[in-house]
């Protein structure tokens, strides 16, 4: 977008203000993004924060080629794994009580949707992470699967395939919670 | 039961927003850090010549940069200076500016400005532009035109006979950043953010009869390896607005004019037929990126490859004589255009298409090749002379790719 090109050449120049609004218009995205790799509120939130303040440092060199939103999903992507690695060293952080946030005008259809995405978070997180990875970007980040393949140095069509089984697992495991 | 379109719309809908206090927290901690990188990068500011000099877009670009060099490095050192005079009632004037006018001359090369006109909309972004380039930019090309308006950009080279248009937005943000720059009231905006940064001297001549400009000297240290040393800034005691910005370079203890920047008009009106192309002529050169899908998708293919089969699909349309297909390899040139340049050539075969190379400087792919001609009767192979062909993604058409034609201009 041309919003955001212009935006990242203010950065280049300093500017606190073309800074400021690419927080504010990414901010969400990105958490969202990050939380739905991680399921981990705290952890979604440090990642958001580290994006940040990376693209602050290197504001004054940066060149953009792609786009800023692909950008900026990219590094989210790389924290998240850093952040999984070091999971691996450390017991799991407990889930924030922040509770998603649901786009509906309909407060009785917001409480059963509020419930089911709860449910729906607490599956992806069961899938493998690869395929969680390819779900995630490619329906929240707007990825193309050759984007996705890139990232994970991966054929396009191992990452379809990563993308279809977790679907699969998906509608699998919250199905077997209504029959339940 | 639910079906994969339900979890598809399930996780679409997924949307978690951040906090106020995470918001405070993050923010703080991202303008502490570009604080930071500006210390650090006003120690390492490249010489702005070297940097246009070495810009993939500089033909595009570089009158706008030319205006624009002279007032990206304002910094003052004393703010306290007594004056009756404020900054601000320059920027609070120049922000009811709708149109403007301006001529900059490079002192030491020509006589000859390079002049620009722009619309300002309401909020104060640049609504439609024109550059005027002068010859002495660029005698290869000769005198050229830039016209922006509608988000397109039109660049004319009269000398070629050659009218390109193209969207892109990169391209488009690169040269209305850098004409903003020249915008009066970021040229003054730029003296007081830097205020807290720099290490320059600054006076202020006020003189007592009104019809004569206030007069902003800023002198900027040697060793901050910028371009300009010098820069005065003459601005009308009336109106408070911005008349002339004049540049100097220190050479041998002496400091010698290098570019003057004037502004006129100021919020005249511009006729629209000035944002407007006309007197093409009808045998001109056309290529139009807005209107034609150029070259090749990429689909799966990895960069490398996609690069090789544009290669490889515009050889073999001349080797098919498919003119009007080599052309859409070819950045979009007319057919007609690529006939008339290679028509008189017979193609005979492709002997191979070697690995693309990276070129970091323009971002595009070389790619290795050798073909077999046949030449005003002797068979010869191209592989020396004509030893790569340049591909890129096409600007403003994300997916296709296209060459640029490199050492196989047309």
């Amino acid at each position: 977008m041309l919003e955001d090109k212009l935006l990242v050449l203010k950065c280049r120049r300093g500017s606190r203000d073309a800074m400021c609004r690419v927080y504010k218009k990414y901010k969400d995205y990105l958490l969202t993004l990050a939380k739905g790799l991680l399921n981990d509120q705290a952890a979604a939130e440090d990642v958001v924060h580290d994006v940040f303040v990376s693209f602050a440092r290197s504001a004054r060199q940066f060149q953009l080629t792609g786009s800023l939103r692909g950008y900026l999903a990219t590094c989210a992507r790389n924290r998240v794994r850093d952040k999984i690695r070091e999971r691996t060293r450390r017991a799991q952080a407990l889930e924030s009580a922040n509770p998603a946030i649901v786009d509906s005008d309909n407060p009785e259809h917001c409480i059963i949707e509020a419930e089911e995405l709860q449910r729906l978070r607490q599956a992806i997180s069961q899938i493998p992470y690869e395929q969680r990875e390819a779900v995630i970007l490619h329906l929240k980040g707007d990825m193309k699967f050759r984007e996705i393949a890139k990232l994970q140095g991966v054929s396009v069509s191992t990452i379809h395939g990563r993308y279809r089984y977790g679907l699969d697992k998906l509608r699998s495991m919250l199905n077997s919670e209504l029959e339940q | 039961m639910r079906t994969a379109e339900d979890i598809k719309r399930l996780i679409k809908i997924l949307t978690d927003k951040t906090s106020a206090q995470m918001d405070e927290r993050v923010l703080k901690d991202v303008l502490f850090t570009l604080e930071e990188s500006k210390k650090k990068s006003a120690l390492t500011q490249p010489n702005i010549w070297r940097t246009i000099m070495k810009s993939p877009i500089t033909k595009l670009a570089a009158a706008a940069v030319i205006i624009a060099g002279v007032v990206l490095s304002f910094t003052i050192w004393d703010k306290t200076t007594p004056t009756a005079y404020a900054f601000e009632q320059t920027i609070q004037a120049s922000h009811s500016v709708q149109y403007l006018h301006i001529k900059s001359f490079m002192v030491s090369i020509s006589d000859e400005p390079i002049e620009c006109w722009v619309e300002f909309d309401p909020s104060g972004q640049i609504k439609n532009m024109r550059i005027n380039k002068p010859a002495w930019m660029d005698p290869s090309d000769g005198e050229s035109v830039i016209v922006w308006k509608d988000g397109k950009m039109e660049f004319w080279i009269k000398k070629k006979n050659f009218l390109f248009i193209q969207k892109d937005q990169e391209i488009a943000a690169q040269v209305l950043s850098m004409v903003e720059q020249f915008d009066p009231k970021h040229a003054v905006a730029n003296i007081l953010q830097a205020q807290d940064e720099g290490d320059t001297e600054i006076e202020i001549d006020e003189p007592e009869n009104k019809a004569e400009p206030v007069i902003i000297t800023a002198t900027f240290p040697v060793e901050n390896d910028l371009h300009v040393q010098r820069s005065k800034l003459f601005v009308d005691q009336a109106t408070k607005l911005l008349n002339k910005l004049e540049t100097y370079q220190l050479k041998d203890g002496e400091y010698i004019p290098f570019i003057t920047i004037e502004f006129y008009d100021y919020n005249i009106p511009i006729d629209s037929e000035v944002f407007t192309l006309d007197n093409i002529p009808s045998d001109a050169m056309r290529v139009d990126e807005t209107t034609q899908e150029i070259g090749l998708l990429q689909g799966d293919l990895t960069d490398n490859e996609i690069a090789a089969e544009v290669v490889r699909q515009f050889f073999e349309a001349l080797i098919a004589r498919d003119y009007a297909k080599a052309g859409r390899m070819f950045g979009g040139v007319p057919g007609e255009r690529v006939q008339k340049k290679y028509g008189h050539i017979r193609f005979i075969r492709i002997v191979s298409i070697g690995k693309p190379v990276l070129n970091p400087a323009t971002n595009e792919l070389k790619v290795p090749y050798v073909v077999e001609v046949e030449e005003n009767g002797i068979i010869t192979e191209w592989k020396t002379k004509y030893n790569y062909i340049p591909v890129r993604e096409v600007h403003g058409q994300p997916g296709r790719w296209a060459t640029t034609g490199g050492p196989l201009g047309i």
